[in-house]
């Protein structure tokens, strides 16, 4: 899976590219990780490039939306194709994982 | 559990993959040997777990030259095979390929018994100088590594096979079955039953839960081992709504710092009526049906292990004499990918269904050969003693 980034002042964009799943999924964690101990906590993950999504891909995202809170910012998620959000309203993730339709959306109030 | 060397090699012949293949082929380019293997000495069969230039999977152990190899400590090597008495007469010395040198380091299973070699074989008569000598032992050592962690994985796995149901309780009045099989030798799926209350006449409640830690492997197998004694514990002594609120409270650091969650479904069946209350823990996956339809029972709770706390507040519904009450894993709703489609399957397998084993074991193929990746299971409770 590709990972790019692009930062405005406010927030950060992260774009992953392909399967978030097992094999993808610490990197990715590592990256947000890496990105709110170095202050920005504010992140917004567009998942336009994301085809497929599986547990271990949730855990990643939920795992990095926690270390962002505690840094008083927030992970939010945007553009999500069709098995993403079948997978996050099955599993009720899309409570705390809202799926905004842009990232202009997903930043609002940041 | 394998107690002599040849059964423990026996019980490790399922081992097989890329990571064996790798050092087999490094072997046969760093010798210049046309042929390189490594072959596990079973009790009646030599298994050959993988090989360049040699293309049997297994042979009788009477024509093995490994077997040798095992019963000594140190590199065996034979320099002209054609000239030692024990082989001279070996078909594949005797006759094609002609094989005319042997040179094997045995290898030791975890246990320390020694269970196969990492051979190479050549077309003339060699010697192995110590270098070569050296290198054969390394590439032996890494084997032996290797083959540790197969038999750590397959020992995990009976673990957990041992913590599942065994079979379903016998009580009167419901008929229940449950399978997992995990895409792995361990797995994060579980699912388990209890009986709760048992007074006269047989009345009895019935616990039913299925679970499915995120992830694969070892550590998903891990967590699923403290989510299952932890409800097992709980709902012994309370409300279904408080056990998986518990559930929560305790296994929520461990979840939490390992970054994964628990989808869970829980449900309470009253064996004389079908009266059941349910909670779904962000699982979505369990639904009652039969001839007549399928409903499906989900809420929107969040699965356990979020920064999240939620109420848990149970649900309840009615299992009809002519319905049942069926839970699966993810593995499952993948290979029909949207819930409608599970839905429809589910009313048509429910309507054929013979017996709740019968279901359960259509389930599990029909994903099993559908392209199913992860781990799968099923749960089936049916109702019986009220129909014809």
């Amino acid at each position: 899976m590709e990972l790019t980034e692009n930062r405005t002042d406010r927030y950060v964009v992260l774009m992953p590219k392909g399967k978030f799943n097992l094999i993808s999924a610490p990197s990715a964690k590592a990256h947000i990780d890496a990105l709110v101990a170095a202050g920005q906590s504010r992140i917004v993950v567009d998942l336009s490039g994301v085809d497929f999504i599986d547990s271990s891909g949730l855990g990643a995202l939920i795992g990095a939306l926690k270390s962002a809170r505690l840094a008083s910012g927030d992970v939010r998620i945007a553009a999500a194709g069709e098995q993403v959000r079948a997978v996050l309203s099955l599993t009720n993730l899309d409570r705390i994982l809202v799926p905004f339709e842009t990232v202009e959306a997903a930043a609002h109030g940041w | 559990m394998p107690t002599t060397p040849a059964q423990e090699a026996d019980a490790l012949a399922t081992a097989t993959g890329e990571r064996f293949d790798r050092v087999i082929r490094l072997t046969q380019a760093i010798f210049s040997a046309p042929i390189a293997a490594l072959n596990l000495v079973g009790e009646r069969e030599q298994h050959t777990v993988s090989a360049v230039g040699a293309p049997v999977r297994s042979s009788p152990v009477g024509e093995s030259i490994c077997q040798y190899t095992v019963q000594q400590p140190n590199i065996y090597e034979v320099s002209d095979l054609r000239a030692d008495p024990t082989f001279a007469d070996h078909p594949v010395v005797a006759g094609p390929p002609r094989l005319r040198f042997y040179a094997g380091v045995p290898l030791k299973a975890p246990s320390g018994q020694r269970v196969g070699a990492l051979c190479i074989l050549d077309l003339v008569p060699r010697e192995l100088g110590s270098m070569e000598l050296a290198m054969l032992a390394d590439l032996g050592a890494v084997l032996e590594r290797e083959l540790a962690v197969e038999a750590e994985m397959q020992h995990a796995g009976e673990v957990q096979r041992h913590l599942l149901p065994a079979g379903p309780p016998e009580v009167s009045g419901l008929e229940m079955a449950g399978l997992v099989q995990q895409a792995r030798e361990a797995g994060g799926d579980f699912y388990d039953w209890q009986v709760l209350a048992s007074h006269d006449g047989g009345h009895a409640i019935v616990q039913v839960a299925l679970a499915d830690v995120m992830g694969k492997g070892l550590s998903a197998a891990l967590l699923a081992s403290e989510v299952w004694a932890v409800l097992r514990t709980h709902s012994r002594y309370v409300t279904l709504d408080e056990s998986i609120g518990r559930t929560w409270e305790t296994t929520e650091p461990s979840l939490s710092s390992n970054a994964a969650f628990v989808t869970l479904w829980a449900g309470r069946i009253d064996s004389r009526d079908g009266r059941l209350s349910y909670v779904d823990a962000g699982h979505g996956l369990a639904a009652i049906a039969s001839a007549r339809g399928a409903r499906r029972l989900a809420q929107r709770n969040l699965p356990l292990g979020l920064p999240a706390v939620d109420d848990w507040n149970a649900d309840t519904d009615v299992i009809a004499p002519d319905e049942v009450l069926v839970i699966v894993s993810d593995g499952v709703y993948d290979v029909f990918g949207s819930v409608e489609a599970a839905m429809i399957a589910l009313q048509r397998a429910a309507d054929r269904a013979e017996s709740a084993g019968s279901l359960v074991h259509e389930i599990i193929d029909y994903a099993a050969s559908h392209g199913a990746t992860d781990d799968l299971t099923a749960v089936v409770i049916r109702r019986i003693g009220e129909r014809g």
